[in-house]
């Protein structure tokens, strides 16, 4: 076993002077392994909808809450919160849940101002903003305001009301929360101002059925799993190169520089990235 | 890391144009860091950017051979399938 190890880390005369994760072999078995993982992680996507997922402290009252607040460093006027637009925005994630896509166009060619026609808004100017998998507020907020388009309808002085759609549901197998922001202005000028704090808005809705409240986050998984293989890998080509030198060896090989210049842009894009999705 | 930098030494240019490329990459990972759809589509360049830089590395070195070639192949393909799963 100790041998074994040693050949597996270390180069020597018995491994050909490369260590064995290095060689192509090995490092085809690392990818069979992130993807045998990937393949039960998806099968379980579809055994065990609800399984997998991400899970959320996101209200309705807090996106608006934080929503005002970038409007307000702006010196823009709060946006006042409209319960038919809350009611199309809802609509609008049930939609996607229903019919499993993540997009402003449903497939079946809905557009956003459908939902807002539907739920009887009449507007002069409207706006969506989309977010799934985010786990709280704050993180979301700043993913919009950092997304020109997004930020655009947050800080758009035409817009005066809001309405916000905060669903639980299962999307592709895996549960999660969608947050849809209504932005508009009504057509005939009057804005009908409802606070969000009743129970509806101060907690998130649930589509379909209860599923378990603390699910596997996938892309957690496979983010640690990818992370220690790539540290591991970056680890014995560090090792390789230092013993290569002692030994004065001289073999045909990959340049360890550029290896370790390349995985380490991929371990810190996945350390460092951040949650959830916005369109 | 010594061999690292001895190596270097060897060939100032072409590691001075992969510094460049992977500078340029870093940029736009930072410029798109809350966009995840936009920096998948950076690390796929990212990957052929390395393969592309392996071939001209090796062969103005005189020494590129399949096995070097299927090593930064594979390499860049595991980053793919992590990124693609985890983004």
């Amino acid at each position: 076993m100790k041998r074994f190890l040693s050949r597996l880390f270390i180069p020597q005369e018995s491994n050909n002077h490369r260590a064995l994760i290095l060689q192509p072999s090995f490092l085809g078995i690392f990818i069979a392994v992130y993807l045998l993982n990937q393949s039960l992680l998806q099968s379980l996507t579809i055994a065990r909808p609800g399984i997998l997922g991400y899970s959320s402290e996101i209200t309705p009252d807090k996106v608006w809450v934080l929503t005002n607040k970038e409007r307000q460093k702006q010196d823009l006027p709060a946006l006042q919160y409209n319960s038919i637009l809350s009611e199309s925005a809802a609509a609008k994630a049930k939609d996607m849940f229903a019919k499993n896509y993540w997009a402003h166009s449903s497939p079946n060619g809905e557009s956003p101002w459908d939902f807002f026609r539907d739920a009887g808004y009449q507007y002069s100017i409207a706006g969506e903003n989309l977010a799934k998998d985010f786990y709280d507020t704050e993180s979301l907020l700043k993913a919009w305001m950092n997304s020109p388009t997004h930020r655009a309808n947050i800080v758009n002085s035409k817009y005066q009301e809001i309405g916000i759609g905060v669903v639980n549901g299962v999307l592709n197998g895996m549960k999660t929360t969608l947050v849809v922001e209504h932005f508009g202005s009504p057509l005939n000028g009057r804005v009908l101002a409802s606070a969000p704090v009743t129970p509806a808005s101060a907690t998130a809705e649930n589509f379909g059925p209860a599923t378990s409240l603390h699910p596997i986050n996938p892309a957690l998984v496979g983010k640690i799993l990818g992370s220690v293989m790539f540290a591991i890998i970056i680890g014995v080509l560090i090792i390789d190169s230092y013993i290569t030198l002692k030994n004065r060896t001289s073999r045909l090989t990959g340049s360890s520089a550029s290896h370790v210049a390349f995985l380490a842009i991929i371990l810190a894009l996945l350390i460092f990235s951040r949650q959830g999705t916005i369109f | 890391m010594m061999t690292v930098f001895r190596e270097i030494r060897k060939h100032p240019l072409n590691y001075l144009i992969l510094f460049l490329l992977f500078l340029f990459i870093g940029i736009l990972l930072f410029t798109f860091r809350f966009d995840s759809h936009n920096q998948r589509r950076i690390i796929y360049l990212a990957a052929a950017l390395y393969l592309g830089w392996s071939l001209y590395h090796h062969y103005r070195r005189g020494d590129l051979s399949l096995s070097i070639f299927i090593e930064y192949l594979l390499l860049a393909l595991f980053a793919l399938i992590v990124v693609a799963a985890t983004l």
